[in-house]
């Protein structure tokens, strides 16, 4: 598999403290990617560097370099825009826009330059399709996007993010706000998802990155202590912080 | 819709029949080496064994991939934990068909001292016995599987009835002791897979209804 995106030495300073530190790994395209560890260790800090969301934060600095497809997305001259473009965001909370079900999701393409109307409406209907939310709401889609359900907006945020065609999605902690059963659907859908997507998710929950990723890695306070396949990590972790972590001896 | 841990659950089943084919191919072409005195046959039995090892280790692999990263609960669990066992067994019952196989070979190239039927037999019942656990797994049908735990008890009064036979030949002429006591080594082979399927049928009803019933017969 072709390696997607590659971080060395990766350090993040809020003011003159490092939130994570010389970070170094990489992620291979069309995989899933479950960040885990206990709060404040530098997991979402890590996940907003790779679309530089952390940027707009005043008196932060990044060290080291994150290349996407083998380019700098630290490099002066990169396009931001586009990155942001390329590296969709699903947040914990489901913030659909004030506007229509369908609007939610042809906004992006409008501001991307999509005029066609038969295009626009073919990419909405894909879109809710592969988050399977289509047949939910095929009927109503000039209905207000904040009369969804919980599960269901967290959804229409997925659709809207891949309507755009990003090549990496990162989902900071998606289904923490949901019900169980919404939350399976999530779970489901970044299992579909990967196929077309490589994917970075922060999770609190270790049983859902167990479920849904091929990868893990574990921070703890800004280092990175161990990085591997899910099935290795869940069963027999080379760090003793690890193996404590997920059997719930601290975090 | 069928769930991605339904995707993988079908595929452990699907190890687990290969395995269960390659058992029951293992324990007629053992039966067979024996009754046409077939030593290259029986060394096949002998090479094919390390297919069921590795799958063996595959299957356990699989089966503890899904629990630690999809945590799977009620039928699932049971489906899991089942499959966990089954896989023992069926290893097992690869085993004890080389045992049959080692026999084969020994006994090769000498006069027959009866005509093998009640051996065959057993062997026949058996593979019926492991086609059929499979059939009960897939339907989901607890009747079957206890039907199947059942037969059992042919196989265990034909062990017996070989038993005595064999017994009485040997105390006729004691020139046909090692003899017989191959074919009771066969006959007690054929004895445990039989016993090995019953496991397989209880694990089945455990997966099927959630119930238990080891040791629950006296």
């Amino acid at each position: 598999m072709a390696e997607k995106i590659k971080v060395d030495k990766l350090t993040f300073y809020y003011g003159a403290t490092p939130a994570i530190k010389n970070i170094t790994l990489t992620v291979e395209g069309n995989t899933v990617l479950a960040l885990i560890g206990p709060s404040g260790c530098g997991k979402s800090t890590f996940l907003r560097c790779i679309n530089r969301m952390n940027d707009i934060i005043p008196n932060t600095r990044a060290e080291g370099d994150i290349c996407i497809d083998g380019k700098s997305i630290y490099n002066p001259k990169f396009n931001v825009t586009g990155l942001r473009r390329r590296v969709g965001m699903v947040f914990q909370k489901s913030n659909p826009f004030p506007k229509s079900i369908f609007d939610n999701i042809a906004y992006g393409l409008k501001i991307n330059g999509m005029t066609d109307r038969y295009e626009i409406e073919s990419t909405v209907e894909k879109s809710l399709k592969s988050t399977a939310l289509w047949d939910e709401v095929k009927g109503r889609l000039d209905e207000s996007a904040l009369g969804l359900s919980g599960g269901q907006q967290q959804r229409l945020c997925i659709a809207r993010t891949i309507a755009v065609q990003p090549e990496v999605i990162l989902m900071d902690e998606p289904a923490s706000a949901l019900d169980t059963i919404s939350t399976q659907k999530i779970e489901e859908l970044i299992q579909d998802l990967k196929k077309n997507y490589t994917i970075i998710i922060v999770t609190h929950n270790m049983q859902q990155a167990a479920r849904v990723s091929d990868m893990t890695a574990f921070f703890y306070m800004g280092d990175l202590i161990e990085i591997s396949s899910t099935g290795k990590i869940f069963t027999r972790p080379d760090m003793e912080m690890t193996e404590n972590y997920i059997t719930g001896k601290f975090g | 819709m069928t769930t991605h841990l339904e995707q993988e659950l079908e595929a452990i089943k699907s190890k687990v029949f290969e395995m269960t084919d390659l058992a029951i191919e293992s324990i007629a072409k053992s039966i067979q080496a024996m009754k046409n005195s077939d030593a290259r046959l029986a060394e096949q039995v002998l090479r094919e064994d390390s297919l069921l090892d590795s799958l063996e280790v595959e299957i356990d692999n699989e089966c503890i991939r899904v629990l630690v990263t999809r945590q799977p609960a009620a039928v699932h669990l049971r489906f899991v934990l089942a499959m966990l066992k089954i896989n023992t067994d069926l290893e097992r019952i690869g085993d004890l068909s080389t045992n049959i196989a080692d026999e084969a070979i020994k006994l090769h190239g000498r006069p027959a001292l009866k005509p093998l039927v009640d051996i065959p037999r057993m062997g026949e019942i058996a593979i019926g016995m492991l086609r059929d656990v499979f059939s009960a797994i897939t339907e989901r049908d607890a009747g079957l599987a206890r039907e199947i735990i059942d037969r059992d008890r042919d196989i265990d009064t034909l062990n017996m009835q070989v038993y005595r036979e064999l017994f009485s030949y040997m105390a006729e002429n004691p020139h046909t002791i090692s003899h017989a006591l191959g074919l009771i080594m066969v006959a007690k082979a054929l004895e445990r897979i039989g016993d090995h399927v019953t496991n397989i049928a209880e694990r089945a009803v455990y997966y099927i209804e959630g119930i238990d019933i080891r040791h629950m017969e006296e």
